[in-house]
């Protein structure tokens, strides 16, 4: 990054933030990732073929600080006024939200469907999972396994999923890559699930579940067989 | 009486400006914010590299009421051609 915090010394009256002035504020805040938001348009009528899905796949924004963060989500429509078969994904800066992406073909997603759409704050619980991605609290220190957030408006249902870049299994260690057991790999996706199933304020016996890519492509849709539950 | 309809932008709100010419918060504990804001919870950013911070949800939201600036000066041209206007991306009712 190009910020130098050693070599400038600020007093703390000069450093003023969007709290001490919404209209000259110094210093903003810094994400730990740049993040990307990108737009699934419903397909127009008539073309419902799965063909064109990259080209309704339009990048919005891309963005690296919180202030800029509530300026978009301030001026965007909100998922509860958007058409059905529409998607936000809020992606990590460099992937794209589709499996075939080299990033993601090895990955999977946590995904929870809210079937009663109209007793759902859908808006607050996707608001609350972006904050999660973008405040890095969805994993630890470390796993590099979030790749991105979604939410998916469709007939009788929304669907939220956070995606990831294994499906833990086993990392062998390598320069500069700490490797993971087959068990901690295990383990550091399922607490990615535990994560997003507190920020989705999910009830216990409400069941959330993960699937690998490859799996959902083989079986043609996003109802692979569960490969963790939380 | 013409109503002017141009989509040129216009010159950028000063929050706009503001956002654009702001540094990066290079050190979090060096920030003094006003009492009534909560801070980064430091136990987040204990091992945090320079400029690399963790935010929890209650942080990150009270800044929601404060920033509600288009964060672009062509901001309503780049919704229309990606996400479009709200209103005509409803369903269409029944007729």
């Amino acid at each position: 990054t190009e910020s130098k915090p050693r070599e400038e010394p600020q007093s703390a009256q000069e450093q003023l933030t969007v709290f001490h002035s919404p209209e000259g504020f110094t210093v903003k805040h810094p994400l730990m990732n740049k993040w990307t938001l990108w737009f699934t348009k419903p397909a127009p009528p008539g073309k419902t073929g799965s063909d064109n899905w990259a080209d309704l796949l339009k990048n919005v924004v891309t963005f690296d600080s919180v202030e800029e963060f509530w300026g978009i989500y301030n001026n965007i429509t909100k998922t509860s006024d958007l058409a059905i078969k529409s998607d936000y994904h809020l992606f990590k800066d460099g992937v794209r939200p589709e499996w075939e992406d080299v990033q993601n073909k090895a990955g999977g997603k946590w995904a929870y469907q809210f079937k009663n759409k109209s007793n759902v704050p859908i808006d607050e619980l996707w608001l609350h999972v972006m904050l999660a991605a973008i405040g890095e609290t969805l994993e630890k220190e470390g796993d590099s396994e979030v790749m991105g957030v979604v939410v998916n408006v469709r007939r009788g249902l929304y669907r939220i999923g956070v995606w990831t870049r294994t499906t833990g299994g086993m990392i062998r260690p390598g320069p500069g890559v700490a490797g993971r057991t087959l068990e901690e790999g295990r383990e550091t996706l399922l607490e990615i699930g535990r994560r997003f199933k507190e920020v989705l304020r999910l009830p216990e016996r409400e069941a959330v579940e993960f699937a690998g890519h490859t799996e959902s492509a083989h079986i043609g849709s996003s109802r692979a067989k569960a490969k963790y539950t939380v | 009486l013409v109503l002017k309809t141009s989509t040129e932008p216009g010159p950028p709100s000063a929050a706009l400006t503001a956002l654009r010419s702001a540094r990066f918060i290079g050190d979090i504990n060096s920030i003094k914010y006003p009492e009534y804001i909560m801070s980064p919870n430091p136990a987040l950013n204990a091992a945090a590299p320079a400029g690399k911070f963790k935010y929890q949800k209650d942080f990150l939201l009270q800044f929601q009421s404060v920033f509600t600036e288009k964060p672009h000066q062509e901001w309503d041209k780049i919704i229309r051609e990606t996400v479009g206007e709200p209103d005509s991306a409803r369903p269409q009712t029944a007729r």
